[in-house]
This record gives structure tokens, C-alpha cells and sequence, in this order.
């Protein structure tokens, strides 16, 4: 619906009411006119137009220069009537002519259809009118106030006008913007069903890659990675919304993704401080580079995010061949893995521990435990 | 993924629900080459909720994403329609909740669609002879559920024993029940007994609130 119906509904109210107003005071005032019957069909005239424009003014398409023009002149005609109907001696004692204040109609009406200047130029008419009416007779006491009702005309078209300009500029807004809002829906809706198929394919060459060998199985890797590629940057854009100074764990660690490391998570956001994730990101990082660096390039990894409630635990688990236990103790005293620091000490800072875990046959597995510093 | 031959679907009779032409027709030319029976292969939700009785699969291998009907429906849909049928999700996408959902409606496991083949054949297999088919992604879900039960109020919410969620990290970090058996000392039948233990436990607790959501909102008095 139209920001402005509200105002062509007060408009119509407005002349309704003056219309009103003007048979009271027609009836009040009976003995200031020369011609009451004569006055009482200009008044039968006002309502005949008063209808009329209603109807008229109702439909958008027809607010146009013809019925504006005719709003005008039915109206100052109505107006210039009283010189024939009224008492020019009554007249002059500041007797409203028998427009009352509904001459005011116009103004308000070229207000909203064509601004503030139509407004003013409308109510200029109107009130030279009025005015005119004033100094048609000779010599009146009352001249000092014949430019109040005008004024007041005047001022009411140039608000009106602004206001109307401003109704139909944040109109436009909102138009534009829902119109935005539906077309990033549908954008959002398409990325949707386009992933999907790009993912389904990318996991097709992926597999028939693999089983083919040779070329192939590089070409199958590549659509592997980016399978993980595309879906983790999917699954970023779902929680927007995060408490402040939070990030969610799972999501951050889901960045390592690749087609040899899986990163498992609960499928719902792990939050932390963002000192912790960080850090936690960081350590994960390093224990995946200590994958490829002892395990070689094709050595698979998982990352397990489990949010225990009072604490979240993350494995890095490799199927590399493993060590015997001790080595790894042996390792950092020599100062030789990266391990110790990397990992163990950012831990440590965020008052959780690491330890790591080898045997031969089933692999490496860094584990880090973070304390939940408010649970 | 194991040694055995790849001829020995042994007829179990399969149903693959796939909207993507072209994985339809690979999903069921590996199934049928290993010796499967595919017996019906169809594109859309309703169409397979349709014929699922007079087809009568063992395994259905069906993709959550589905152009007619959400994935989770058509699961549910399937498992209600046929005594015994089971289902494996084959899913690209990833799709956490949808997955998870599927699961506690009853699927027996889940499969990313990027598995090899063999491992896509063996975990049919598996669905076929009644076990559950947990993939880490799987099982990293699972205990994630698990674990938002136990931070719930709720007093009858099922748990996880120690050694339940000892076994489910295992398989959510990559390790295969013959690994977990081996480093837990216990037999491979074991391991499989207990992973298969916390799907039971999320079934029954799914049937559980489905029975008290009907009650407490007057659905098991009889229509008008």
C-alpha cells in the first residue's frame, strides 16, 4: 500500500468536514447574505465536488493536471461566488466567504501530487481569491487580517508538499530495498542448488579419479580438495550471529579441510573466547604441519572438535606409521619437534594441557583439552 | 576398504534415491556389478515413498537432497512404510542437521559421497547385514548430540557410557573398528556392538519424544 493513501484519506476527511463547517456557518450566518438560496446551491455545488473529487482522487492514475486544474478552478470559482451571494457590507465586516475553510482542498491536493511549489503556487490562488474579495469593496477595517486564512493556506501546502516529497522518497526506499532483500533471497537460493551440483560432481571425479590411477587420481585429488574447499566456505556463512568476543571452534578449525584432513565437529558451533580459538586454530595448524612433515604428503589426518560442556577437547589423529612411545619425549628434549611449543605451549597459556599419543601401527594423536573459562 | 570380493551383494535387494542422473546410474552400476540386486532407482521423495512397499528393499541408499521432499521426511517416510527396510544416507553436501535428523529418525548410517568405492560398497554391505555404518563425520554428530542432551535438563535424556564415547571419538577421529578393537583389547564385535548401542539409544529416545510430543499435544485421541 501506498505511504500517501493515509494522506489523500485526511484530504478527503478535511473537505468533508469544511464542507460541513460551511453549511453551519451558512445557517449561523443567514442574515449576511443577500441570496441564501443562491448561496445554498454554490454550497450544493461544493458537495456535488466534493464527492466527486473523492472518487476522483482515489485512483492514482488520475491525480493528473486535468483534475488538479479543475480542483482549482471549481474551488476559486466557489470562492469568487461569495462577491454575488453575500452582503458586500456583512462582507466587509469579516464575514467568511461561503467557502469557509474549505477552500483550502486544492492546495493540500497539488501539495501531494506535485510538491511543495505546486502546493504554494495552488494556495497562492486560492488565497489571492480570498484577498481579492477583501479589496473588492471599498475602504474596510478588516484588511489588516485578510492575509491570515491565505498564510495559513499557504504554509499548509508547502508542509504538506515536503511531507508528501519525504512519503514518497522513503517509498522508493523501501521499494528498492524489498526488492534487494528478494533478489539476494533468490541469489542465495541458486548459490544453494548450484553448490549442491558442483559438489556432487567434484565428488564424482573425485571417485571415479581415484579409481581410474595415474592422471587421473591427481585430477580426482585436486576435485577433492576443492569439494572440501567449497563446502567449507558453505558452511561459513550459516551463524552470523556469535555473542561478543566469541567464535565458534569448530567453524574456525573447519578452514583446515582438505582432501586428506577431515575436520569433525557437532554440527552445532563450539563458542570459545577468541584468544582461545585462535590459539587452539593455531596448535591444530601445527599439529597437521607435523603430519606432513613426518608422514609424508599423502598421510590423512582427522580433527575432532567435542564440546564436553565444561571443557572442549580437540584431536589431531594421523595414520601415519606412528612411533614408539618415548620418542616423542626424547624429541623435545633435544629441543628437535615443534611439538613442545607450537603446541603444548599455546595450550598451556589458555590453561588447558596437550599430550600426545603413539603407537606403532594406528598412528599420532595430539590431544588438547581447553577449560571453559566461564562454565 | 576389507579383502573380500567385490561380488558379494549375495541379492540384497537395494533401492538408490538420488536426484543427480549421474550418480543414480554409477551408484547402481557399482551396486549391481558387485552382485547386488538394484530394484528400483528413482529421483524424487514422493515417487520412492510410493513404491517403497511394493519394492520391497532391504537397503534404500538415499540422498537427503531431494527436489520434492526434504531428505529427513522421505527417511522417515520410508522407515515407517516398510517393515525392516534399511537406510543408508549417501549425502555431497554435508548437510549437519539434515544428516543428524535422518539418523535419529532411524537411518542405520551415513556415507559422504566422496568415500571410494569400495568403502561405498562395504558400508552398503554393512547396512545390508544390520550394522550400523558410522563414518567420523557421523560419529562426531552423534556425540555432539549426546553431549547437548547431557548439558539438557531433561532427566530421561539417554547417556553415553565411558566407553561409548571413548569408542565414538575413536571412529570420529578416522580409526576403523579393527584399529579401536586392537587398541582397546576387546573384540571387533564388540566395538560394533557398542557404536551400534548409541544409534539404539537415539532411536528409542526419538520415538520416546515423538509419543510424549503426540500426547502432550492431544494427537493420539482418535480423530473426529
Amino acid at each position: 500500500m501506498s505511504l500517501k493513501a493515509p494522506l489523500w484519506r485526511a484530504i478527503a476527511l478535511f473537505r468533508f468536514a469544511s464542507l460541513a463547517y460551511a453549511a453551519v456557518l451558512l445557517v449561523l450566518r443567514h442574515q449576511a447574505y443577500a441570496h441564501w438560496a443562491a448561496a445554498w446551491g454554490v454550497l450544493a455545488v461544493m458537495t456535488g465536488w466534493t464527492i466527486a473529487s473523492t472518487i476522483a482522487y482515489a485512483v492514482p492514475a488520475r491525480r493528473t493536471w486535468p483534475l488538479l486544474t479543475a480542483d482549482l478552478v471549481i474551488t476559486a470559482a466557489a470562492v469568487l461566488s461569495t462577491a454575488l451571494v453575500q452582503k458586500p457590507a456583512d462582507f466587509e465586516h469579516g464575514v467568511m466567504p461561503v467557502t469557509a475553510t474549505w477552500l483550502a482542498g486544492p492546495a493540500l491536493a497539488w501539495a501531494v501530487v506535485e510538491g511543495p511549489w505546486a502546493g504554494a503556487a495552488a494556495a497562492v490562488v486560492i488565497g489571492g481569491c480570498a484577498v481579492a474579495l477583501r479589496y473588492s469593496t471599498p475602504a474596510s477595517i478588516y484588511r489588516s487580517t485578510a492575509l491570515d486564512g491565505p498564510t495559513i493556506i499557504l504554509l499548509a501546502g508547502i508542509a504538506l508538499g515536503y511531507g508528501s516529497r519525504l512519503a514518497a522518497r522513503a517509498e522508493q526506499a523501501l521499494q528498492r530495498a524489498t526488492e534487494i532483500e528478494a533478489a539476494s533471497r533468490e541469489r542465495e537460493r541458486l548459490a544453494r542448488s548450484i553448490h549442491d551440483s558442483v559438489l556432487q560432481v567434484l565428488a564424482m571425479v573425485q571417485r571415479r579419479g581415484a579409481e581410474a590411477g595415474g592422471e587421473a587420481a591427481e585430477l580426482g585429488r585436486l576435485a577433492g580438495q576443492q569439494e572440501a574447499a567449497l563446502r567449507t566456505l558453505i558452511r561459513g556463512d550459516g551463524h552470523a550471529a556469535l555473542p561478543a568476543g566469541e567464535l565458534d571452534l569448530a567453524a574456525e578449525l573447519a578452514r583446515e579441510a582438505s582432501a586428506l584432513v577431515s575436520v569433525i565437529g557437532p554440527g552445532v558451533p563450539v563458542l570459545l573466547s577468541e584468544k582461545a580459538v585462535r590459539e587452539t586454530a593455531a596448535a591444530v595448524r601445527a599439529a597437521i604441519d607435523n603430519v606432513r612433515r613426518h608422514c609424508g604428503d599423502d598421510a590423512k589426518a582427522w580433527v575432532l572438535v567435542d564440546d564436553e560442556g565444561g571443557s572442549v577437547s580437540v584431536t589431531v589423529r594421523d595414520d601415519g606409521p606412528g612411533f614408539p612411545s618415548g620418542r616423542l619425549a626424547e624429541a623435545a628434549a633435544e629441543g628437535r619437534l615443534g611439538v613442545s611449543h607450537a603446541i603444548t605451549g599455546r595450550i598451556r597459556d589458555l590453561g588447558g594441557a596437550a599430550d600426545v599419543v603413539s603407537s606403532l601401527g594406528s598412528g599420532t594423536e595430539v590431544r588438547l583439552r581447553l577449560p571453559r573459562a566461564s562454565a | 576398504m576389507t579383502a573380500r570380493p567385490e561380488t558379494d551383494g549375495h541379492g540384497t535387494r537395494i533401492m538408490v534415491v538420488d536426484d543427480h542422473p549421474m550418480w543414480r546410474e554409477a551408484v547402481s552400476r557399482d551396486l549391481t556389478e558387485a552382485g547386488f540386486d538394484v530394484v528400483a532407482s528413482v529421483g524424487e521423495g514422493k515417487q520412492a515413498l510410493r513404491i517403497v512397499a511394493s519394492v520391497r528393499p532391504d537397503v534404500v541408499v538415499l540422498d537427503l537432497q531431494l527436489p520434492d521432499l526434504p531428505g529427513v521426511e522421505v527417511a522417515r517416510g520410508l522407515l515407517a512404510a516398510t517393515q525392516g527396510v534399511r537406510v543408508l544416507v549417501l549425502s555431497a553436501s554435508g548437510e549437519h542437521r539434515d544428516v543428524l535428523e535422518a539418523v535419529k529418525a532411524g537411518a542405520a548410517g551415513y556415507i559422504l559421497k566422496s568415500a571410494s568405492r569400495p568403502e561405498f560398497l562395504d558400508a552398503v554391505r554393512r547396512t545390508g547385514a544390520g550394522d550400523a555404518v558410522f563414518s567420523p563425520g557421523l560419529a562426531g554428530l552423534v556425540l555432539g548430540e549426546f553431549r547437548r542432551m547431557a548439558a539438557s535438563p531433561a532427566p530421561d535424556a539417554p547417556r553415553l557410557t565411558d566407553r561409548e564415547a571413548e569408542i565414538l571419538r575413536m571412529v570420529g577421529t578416522g580409526m576403523s573398528y579393527r584399529q579401536i578393537a586392537e587398541r582397546l583389547v576387546l573384540s571387533h564385535r564388540t566395538v560394533q556392538n557398542h557404536v551400534q548401542n548409541t544409534l539404539s539409544k537415539l532411536h528409542l529416545h526419538n520415538r520416546v519424544e515423538l509419543v510424549r510430543y503426540a500426547i502432550e499435544h492431544g494427537l493420539d485421541s482418535a480423530p473426529q
